[in-house]
């Protein structure tokens, strides 16, 4: 019974650390998620936040600076809930791609479905995240393009 | 009789006619004092100037040729497509979205980054207002 237990736990952990909480701030869904797919905090540490935030102006290779009531808002908002788990452990960049548990979580997908027109790179969560926007990111709700169903 | 039709005719056209709202019109004004100051020639916007500020292919921040329409496409009353995120840009033209160009911060942030994206610089008074006398008429 106890075993029973127990892996029913761990695997609710594993369930479980495969979600973080949805982005529902309005004004980072307005000037953050409206060009972009509204990555959720959790994605991202502090730190990196921080340096996401301070270079809006070059972001990416676009301008998305902001008000300074906005860009303070948003500021906020992300660092509070940035992530601190090993979602973002080691990442010491500002992209969510370049962090360790992330890049380990993708290694074996191969390049040409990454490549393709329907998802272009590995920051297009939702093209194969089938509720990313909810900010699920288990594996069973993975649908790879021209490929299908990832488990 | 001839009086009501000519009347009838002319309100049908200020119906018809695209017009900023109060806050844009104050914005405008204020472009084209900038406009006049920068250039005593300066007489009005003009949307066929505008339209080449939007269509035209310059060298972007991103070091690649890109114009206006890379992103919003010609046919502004239809749904744009943001080149390197795939997400959809609602419809730019006032005429089948209601929302644009009625918040001047709005329209101010957007000019002064895409104007950055577009041409790896700010635009002038002339050429917001220009761009913008062409977009409102679509």
């Amino acid at each position: 019974m106890k075993r029973i237990i127990l892996s029913c736990l761990v695997l609710a952990s594993m369930s479980w650390a495969k979600n973080v909480p949805a982005a529902t701030d309005a004004l980072y869904q307005k000037e953050c998620a409206s060009c972009h797919f509204g990555y959720q905090p959790a994605l991202l540490n502090a730190s990196g936040w921080q340096k996401v935030m301070g270079s809006l102006k070059d972001h990416f290779g676009t301008d998305a600076s902001l008000s300074q009531k906005e860009h303070d808002a948003i500021v906020t908002y992300v660092t509070q809930n940035a992530g601190n788990s090993k979602l973002t452990q080691g990442n010491t960049t500002m992209r969510i791609s370049q962090s360790p548990y992330f890049i380990k979580e993708h290694r074996r997908i191969p390049e040409r479905l990454i490549d393709q027109p329907e998802v272009k790179s590995l920051s297009q969560c939702a093209a194969c995240h089938t509720k990313a926007e909810q900010g699920d990111y288990s594996e069973r709700t993975i649908v790879i393009p021209n490929y299908g169903r990832w488990e | 009789m001839k009086k009501i039709f000519l009347m009838l005719s002319c309100s049908a056209v200020i119906l018809l006619a695209q017009d900023f709202n109060a806050p844009m019109k104050a914005y405008m004004n204020e472009l084209e004092k900038e406009a006049k100051a920068q250039d005593a020639s300066f007489e009005r916007f003009d949307a066929k100037r505008g339209e080449s500020i939007f269509t035209s292919q310059h060298i972007g921040k991103k070091a690649q040729e890109m114009s206006c329409t890379t992103c919003h496409k010609s046919d502004l009353k239809a749904t744009g497509l943001n080149v390197n995120t795939n997400k959809t840009i609602a419809p730019l033209a006032p005429s089948a979205n209601a929302q644009r160009l009625t918040d001047v911060e709005e329209v101010q942030k957007w000019l002064r980054r895409n104007f950055n994206d577009v041409y790896n610089r700010e635009g002038s008074a002339l050429e917001k207002g220009d761009v913008l006398t062409y977009l409102i008429n679509q």
